[in-house]
């Protein structure tokens, strides 16, 4: 049987059943996930705040990121970003843990992506000429095509958080341009009041 | 042809591929209170997903104490697509009717003894979420050609994608020149109602001291 043959298209199958996963939660104050990776993976995460709660909120609304290795190691620690987007290869299996931290007093909607490369070369094992280079190109291809969709993943999420700014800038504007006439009319009526009293009080008192 | 001698190792490694492995995202649950995940979905997008709760910190198959969970699953308009209680795994699948955001809730059922619960959560959409061995055995191709359907099939996604954020891009265009447009109109009526006031406060104290004989 076709040993070499099957130890590679094992390989080229098992990286096609990688998957990504893009998901949206409500963070409050802290958030954890974790994910099972096998050795040698190329990990690619992404996150983006979609939007936060406060509607007047002028402070910056980033979220902290620390990914931590099975053994307790730092792996990438970003600090008050709103989006960002990284890779790192697993060399050690196991569990890492994607940990997010708001600073800000109100909720914030996150999107956040991870897609595990699930591409292993063994290149001892497949002696056989015609299909090595064939699988070899399919999964490099797979893989191409993962990450294209990681990335447009993101790029949707800013997308939607650009809206989000957008329409609130929009009702912004227009709140503002309102408040400011009301503002101005009660104003100049307040002035007309005070001098009315002023000068009724001067001409009271001069004529008596 | 050695493709076709090749058909048995192709449908073992589907198989094994479709055996669950500890594969998805976890979630640490927390004692009270629920978590929740969401996903902006389009309109008749497939949905299949898989979870399963466990205590500490791998996934045991063979684990004799599982927790259980209750999970709810709600469409953007509030329609209830799964609900299930006191479960340790299970797994949903539906076709989204009205595109917007889904969202599945996860919260434990009762006091589990203080230990800490994971929910690990499978979530495939689209593509992965396809039936792959119906298509192979309705079009009669297996292996290779499978293979290359498949990535036919993810470079279609990839240009719905596009397309979609094409229209989403002209969207925020077209609220972008109205705010613009919006910005220059509220300023100006900003500015006469100001000028307008003024005159009439002139006017009205020139009124005023003409009556009181102080002009």
């Amino acid at each position: 049987m076709r040993l070499p043959v099957a130890a590679v298209a094992l390989m080229v199958i098992l990286g096609s059943f990688g998957g990504a996963f893009g998901i949206r939660f409500v963070i409050d104050r802290e958030e954890c996930f974790s994910h099972k990776v096998e050795y040698g993976n190329t990990v690619h995460f992404s996150f983006v705040v979609i939007k936060s709660e406060g509607s007047w909120h002028y402070s910056e609304d980033g979220v902290d990121l620390v990914v931590k290795g099975p053994n307790d190691e730092q792996v990438h620690d970003i600090r008050d970003k709103t989006s960002d987007k990284h890779e790192f290869v697993a060399y050690h299996q196991g569990i890492y843990r994607f940990c997010f931290t708001n600073k800000s007093p109100y909720h914030e909607t996150i999107d956040f992506d991870v897609h595990a490369g699930h591409f292993l070369y063994h290149d001892e094992h497949a002696k056989d000429e015609h299909f090595k280079p064939l699988f070899e190109h399919i999964g490099k291809l797979e893989e191409a095509l993962y990450n294209i969709q990681f990335e447009q993943h993101w790029l949707e999420a800013q997308t939607d958080r650009q809206a989000i700014v957008n329409e609130r800038m929009s009702r912004g504007a227009i709140h503002k341009a309102l408040f400011e006439s009301a503002a101005l009319v009660l104003a100049s009526g307040l002035q007309v009041y005070i001098l009315r009293r002023l000068f009724e009080r001067k001409l009271g008192a001069s004529r008596v | 042809m050695k493709l076709g001698e090749a058909r048995w190792l192709w449908t073992l490694l589907i198989v094994a591929a479709a055996v669950p492995a500890a594969r998805g995202l976890w979630l640490d649950l927390p004692s009270t209170g629920s978590k929740c995940i969401s996903e902006e979905l389009h309109n008749n997008a497939v949905v299949l997903a898989d979870y399963y709760a466990f205590i500490g910190e791998d996934y045991d198959v063979n684990a004799t104490q599982t927790p259980t969970i209750t999970v709810k699953v709600t469409s953007p308009y509030g329609n209830e697509i799964h609900h299930s209680e006191k479960v340790a795994h299970g797994q949903f699948a539906f076709t989204a009717t009205e595109a917007g955001n889904y969202l599945a809730c996860f919260s434990l059922d009762g006091d589990q003894g203080g230990k800490k619960v994971t929910v690990g959560i499978d979530w495939k959409t689209g593509i992965a979420a396809k039936d792959w061995e119906t298509v192979a055995r309705k079009e009669k191709i297996e292996g290779l050609e499978l293979e290359l359907k498949k990535l036919e099939e993810a470079v279609e996604t990839i240009h719905n994608n596009l397309y979609h954020l094409v229209n989403r891009e002209a969207e925020m265009r077209e609220v972008s020149e109205s705010t613009n447009a919006r910005v220059a109109w509220y300023s100006l009526m900003a500015l006469t109602i100001c000028i307008v006031t003024s005159i009439l406060q002139v006017l009205y104290l020139r009124r005023y001291f003409r009556k009181k004989k102080l002009i």
